[in-house]
């Protein structure tokens, strides 16, 4: 049980509070380059991480993770560009707000709303986390095959309009995740001979190759040029404004909540949900849209929110709900750390962690808010033709340092080729992820609970726990096919129109 | 052809090949019921069964509609031989780096990467390069003591 003195010990740490700070730093610099998302400013530091102490390196993560959050809506207010995709609600009435002029105030409402869901956000992390993870304590192999397969099963939702290609991914990420040695046997599997594999492929090659080498490939030859004023400065809101305000921010804080716990949900419709609902009990509903200060507050205090409250159900029962929490999940997995109960027990000093530099990333935001915008102008402004290297390089330095080794490069490269080629053919791209991070739970609790029952399955229907969470995967999946039908059937309709 | 009919064909063959594959794995005594190839075999069939479904659907599409819209975003700006082209440089610093070592090879990618984006061939390149090179040189060897390699050619030099 964590102790006021360890809460105490923590926040005067040195080395806790620089991580805190340059986590934040590096996620707002990183959310602040339109096609740089969080879940790739968290990947690209995550090689960093290997050498750190786990509870710093995690804690580092979900910092980067809260700073990319709000270094989106910069790009979105300034050049109507969303650095994230969970900022794309921001740009309405942010931009909105620029042309006016008052680009400066909307940052500032930005900067402030995204304080409040974050604070928000970090209370229920720290008041609902723990007390769920203890359900985790009964869990036995059946239990925790349900789940890996509960974790699957959000595949259905994320598969961006086709569930086969969803499945496929999912599967190919499988059958990755099945290189190296078998978790029961211990023979080797599709290794061929290579020492280097032995140990199976890194979800965090996967990750860095199909998010973030991905993403350079694609931008590879674009003749876009942002530019921003570099005038601007951060205006902070009146306590006037706050109190104007804070209808919106507690429909962003709520909603928020809500779609961090919800597998699939993410930041992005969090956002747009918020919007839409502040604009419906907003007192001025007519202004959204033409520059309203709700418009800016209620989107921004939504995705925050969710970037403290989608840790809830991952440090709990280990499902990642979006990209940035799959990212965050490799980096536990990284250093040995499995969510759950036992995470609460055995490792108090990670979860510590997380809460203090979080609770430091996030009062900090204000100051570093204000310091680093120009440095997040003057890095958008750069040609993106010297970006572009810097990053590649950062990129292929970061790999090396994982185990010292060139293969894990090249392997690094050619899953950006694959993540590319998915890309072209629209196959979604976390499938493939949560089938790399759960494939080896999914297949040894299989595997044990058979070993268990004589290789009976009914084992998997006499456990409660294992029955529940069985059920509710299929409930997702049912729904989530429901809805792909049903949208299917709508767009069909409408072509038959047009 | 249509990306899902070619993608389909694909995933058929990646199955093939893994359920080939998976055929050599060796047998072992402490093996439970399922087996270490229990999985892959599957795997290999999931992904076969998803593979004709995809075929049979891009077919029947394909049949439905008179005209095939062209042009089609594949959420892509680069051209794929552009991006292949990226990745290739990549590939050569990978293959570079132990005889080069990691100072001079990434002030090589740095300036390829700019050069390959369009960057003006001046000395602006250079300087960047070299700073780039220098800079993570000291963030990765100096402040996180990371052994990245030191080249073949300048091994006698140090």
């Amino acid at each position: 049980m964590t102790t006021f003195q360890d809460i105490i010990h923590l926040l005067t740490g040195t080395p806790l509070f620089f991580v805190a700070i340059g986590g934040l730093t590096w996620g707002i610099l990183g959310g602040a380059l339109p096609g740089i998302s969080a879940s790739i400013t968290m990947a690209l530091v995550l090689p960093f991480t290997y050498t750190m102490d786990p509870a710093q390196a995690i804690a580092l993560l979900a910092c980067v993770y809260i700073g990319a959050e709000y270094g989106g809506s910069i790009p979105a207010i300034l050049i109507r560009t969303p650095g994230t995709n969970s900022s794309a609600a921001t740009v309405i009435d942010g931009y909105e707000m620029n042309r006016q002029g008052r680009a400066g105030e909307a940052l500032g409402i930005s900067l402030m709303s995204g304080v409040v869901g974050s604070l928000f956000g970090l209370a229920m992390l720290i008041l609902l986390t723990e007390p769920l993870s203890w359900l985790a304590l009964a869990f036995t192999p059946p239990s925790y095959f349900g789940l890996g397969i509960l974790g699957l099963s959000v595949i259905a939702s994320m598969s961006g309009g086709s569930l086969i290609k969803g499945l496929a991914s999912a599967t190919i990420g499988l059958m990755i995740a099945t290189v190296g040695t078998d978790p029961i046997s211990g023979v080797t599997r599709f290794t061929f001979d290579i020492p280097d594999l032995l140990g199976g492929i890194e979800p965090v090659l996967v990750m860095v190759g199909l998010f973030a080498l991905t993403e350079l490939m694609s931008q590879s030859g674009s003749t876009t040029v942002l530019q921003l004023n570099e005038t601007i400065r951060i205006k902070l809101p009146s306590w006037s404004m706050m109190k104007r305000l804070k209808r919106s921010q507690t429909i962003g804080c709520i909603l928020g909540l809500f779609e961090g716990l919800t597998p699939g949900g993410g930041g992005s419709i969090a956002a747009f949900m918020s919007y839409n609902e502040a604009k419906r009990w907003s007192k001025t509903p007519e202004t959204f849209g033409k520059g309203s200060e709700e418009g800016v507050a209620a989107p921004e205090a939504a995705n925050n929110t969710v970037a403290s409250t989608a840790l809830i159900p991952l440090l709990s029962f280990g499902i990642p709900s979006s990209n940035s929490t799959a990212v965050l999940l490799g980096g536990l997995l990284m250093h040995g750390l499995i969510p759950g109960p036992r995470l609460f027990e055995q490792s108090a000093q990670v979860i510590d962690s997380i809460y203090v530099g979080s609770f430091i990333a996030i009062v900090a935001q204000i100051g570093v808010g204000m310091i680093i915008l120009p440095a997040c102008i003057w890095l958008v402004n750069r040609p993106r033709a010297y970006r572009a290297g810097f990053i590649f390089a950062l990129i292929l330095s970061g790999i090396f340092t994982l185990n010292n080794s060139l293969f894990d490069l090249g392997i690094a490269l050619a899953l950006g080729l694959v993540g590319y080629l998915m890309r072209i053919a629209g196959f979604p791209v976390l499938p493939m992820i949560l089938g790399v991070v759960l494939g080896h739970m999914v297949e040894s609790s299989y595997r044990r609970s058979l070993v268990l029952s004589g290789g009976d399955h009914i084992i998997f229907l006499q456990d409660p726990i294992a029955v529940f969470l069985l059920s509710i995967a299929l409930i997702f999946v049912v729904f989530s096919l429901t809805r792909e039908f049903r949208d299917a059937r709508k767009t069909k309709i409408e072509e038959a129109h047009s | 052809m249509s990306k899902d009919l070619i993608s389909g064909v694909v995933l058929l063959a990646i199955s093939g090949t893994y359920y080939a594959w998976s055929g050599g794995i060796a047998d072992s005594t402490l093996s439970d019921e399922v087996g270490a190839t229990g999985l892959p075999h599957v795997l290999s069939f999931v992904l076969a069964i998803l593979a004709v479904l995809l075929i049979v659907r891009a077919i029947l599409v394909s049949r439905a509609r008179t005209a095939i819209a062209t042009g089609a975003d594949d959420g892509s700006d680069a051209s794929l031989p552009r991006a292949i082209g990226f990745l290739l440089l990549g590939a050569v610093y990978v293959f570079v780096l132990p005889f080069i070592g990691y100072v001079a090879g990434t002030a090589l990618l740095i300036a390829a990467v700019a050069l390959y984006e369009g960057a003006p061939r001046n000395w602006v390149v250079l300087a960047a390069a070299g700073g780039g090179a220098v800079l993570y040189w000291a963030l990765f060897v100096k402040l996180l003591g990371v052994h990245q390699p030191v080249g073949s050619l300048f091994q006698g030099l140090l």
